[in-house]
């Protein structure tokens, strides 16, 4: 696998608050080779091995995009739902920002019967047939299909299952997590002083609380994808 | 961590988890020093004496992979040429079309409902199943993809609830070509042929290799549990059939087994028993397999 120049300096991750962790009581042992301090009751990680493993995850995506694999981007807290989205949209990739439904991947033939009929209101509101419906039922169907946009608005474009899930925070999105683990898909994850390395396949030690941190990593991962995407594009 | 990297370097090709560092021992973070007055020092101190307690355990996986192997971090070099790309959020704003156009280039239609190059919006249709309706009940995959079930039990099962008595159906099935891959699989449902099929596909999930000889038998006893069920397994010279009793019988023989002796020792629950054979088909190990475990010839294993 190649190794690439990504553009990660100590300094701007220092800046973003990268390297704060959680307080002293929550943590996680296993996480203790990626502790470097304790600093004010808080774990400080040690950003050296943070910056190793970013680069080993951007090589990753950059090889996988460059073959032209489907990503998955799932992050659900309120604070870093629109830069999840922002992200995905700008690397093109599929993305879940509101609430992870349980099944969303394991469960995937049921999720793509609410799928169909997420596309199917969308027509229905495009021809305007909901026009045509007496009031009651159109304010039904409208409250469905934003219900619909919300949930599901960032994967409408999945055929399958993807093939890389980049996980914000792993102990928000425990279910996405095992999900990902029972059905073998490679997982990147931002992984916090009161998480687990172990579950997923590459983990980022990083602060998944600030939204300076979250957004650094995350500009440099789609930084990636884009990069693989253009050379899959130049010869597929 | 170490295990998942294999497997998942099994999907893409050659994941270098440790690529060639020069172990600077010596010079510990000759960038980092000034930022983080407490050097790691007390760190490896911490270390070196949880390494001295567990000596005792056999732990050679970390005589190759060292955690604290990553000291410096040292990136490819910066080209002259390299542009820092601009945040996600403050690049050239796109407008809807033009997102809806790059993803449908990239994915097709899908499920968006609405297409800017031309393909056909109705393309993920042939997904849908009928469940009503003309082609609903045409074909029914009866022998599908060369696995044979077998029923080993249905039974009828309660959940009393304030209203009266809700009836389910508990199918126990065991799936397997007759080459060695068998599976066990349970599967509830209102009715019974609901129940069967969702047992099968249950099968299907946790399907197992057996190890068998030329003869069509083990290669070795074995024993094991599941629950309160117990089993015992053992191999035996060809023409002999396989001798043993419900459940454990059904698994062998969709194994392809042919000579074989088996007991249950145990309770004789059905499903029990069945994933308690599973389990000690499970430990079994060929011959050729331990001789290249323990690094010597397979006449040594004979004597």
């Amino acid at each position: 696998m190649t190794r690439r120049y990504w553009n990660i300096n100590l300094e701007e991750m220092i800046e973003a608050g990268v390297h704060f962790g959680h307080g002293t009581r929550k943590w996680n042992p296993k996480m203790s080779p990626y502790i470097s301090a304790k600093r004010k009751g808080i774990h400080i990680t040690n950003l050296t091995r943070t910056a190793r493993f970013l680069s080993e995850a951007c090589d990753l995506v950059f090889d996988a995009a460059s073959r032209g694999k489907q990503f998955l981007i799932v992050g659900t807290k309120n604070k870093a739902a629109d830069s999840v989205a922002w992200a995905a949209i700008k690397a093109r990739c599929h993305y879940v920002n509101k609430k992870w439904l349980g099944g969303m991947l394991t469960n995937w033939s049921t999720t793509e019967t609410r799928l169909h009929k997420f596309r199917d209101l969308r027509m229905e509101q495009k021809t305007g047939r909901l026009n045509r419906l007496p009031k009651r039922d159109a304010a039904m169907l409208k409250r469905q299909l934003s219900r619909l946009q919300t949930y599901l608005g960032g994967i409408k474009y999945m055929t399958g299952l993807p093939d890389i899930v980049i996980i914000v925070d792993q102990h928000e999105e425990y279910t996405a997590l095992r999900e990902c683990i029972t059905l073998g898909i490679p997982t990147i994850c931002l992984i916090d002083t009161n998480c687990d390395p172990d579950l997923a396949d590459i983990s980022i030690p990083a602060n998944d609380d600030a939204i300076s941190s979250i957004r650094l990593i995350l500009n440099k991962l789609v930084f990636a994808i884009c990069e693989g995407r253009s050379s899959y594009i130049r010869n597929p | 961590m170490a295990a998942s990297t294999a497997s998942f370097s099994a999907t893409f090709s050659s994941l270098s988890f440790h690529p060639h560092l020069p172990s600077c021992l010596s010079s510990l973070h000759p960038s980092f020093a000034p930022k983080h007055p407490q050097k790691p020092i007390s760190l490896r101190f911490k270390f070196t004496s949880i390494n001295a307690n567990s000596s005792d355990i056999n732990t050679t996986f970390f005589d190759t992979t060292d955690p604290e192997e990553i000291y410096t971090f040292s990136p490819p070099e910066r080209p002259e040429d390299f542009v820092p790309p601009p945040s996600f959020d403050e690049g050239p704003f796109e407008s809807e079309d033009e997102i809806a156009k790059a993803y449908e280039e990239l994915y097709g239609a899908a499920y968006s409902g609405e297409t800017f190059l031309g393909n056909d919006v109705y393309a993920m249709n042939s997904k849908i199943k009928k469940t009503t309706g003309f082609g609903s009940k045409a074909k029914k995959e009866k022998v599908r993809d060369g696995f044979e079930e077998r029923v080993v039990q249905v039974r009828r099962v309660t959940k009393v609830v304030k209203g009266g008595k809700q009836l389910h159906f508990r199918a126990v099935v065991v799936v397997g070509d007759k080459q060695g891959n068998v599976g066990v699989g349970v599967g509830k449902a209102k009715e019974v042929i609901g129940a069967v099929q969702k047992s099968a596909v249950n099968a299907r999930r946790n399907i197992i290799t057996v190890p068998m000889t030329k003869y069509k038998t083990f290669p070795h006893r074995s024993e094991a549990d599941y629950g309160a069920a117990r089993v015992m397994l053992r191999p035996a010279s060809p023409g002999t059939g396989v001798i043993a009793g419900g459940a454990v019988r059904i698994v062998l023989e969709l194994a392809g087994v042919e000579n074989a002796l088996g007991k249950q020792l145990g309770s004789n629950n059905a499903l029990n028993n069945a994933r308690a054979t599973v389990v000690a088909v499970q430990k079994m190990r060929q011959f050729s397999e331990v001789a290249e475990e323990r690094g010597i010839p397979m006449e040594e294993l004979w004597k």
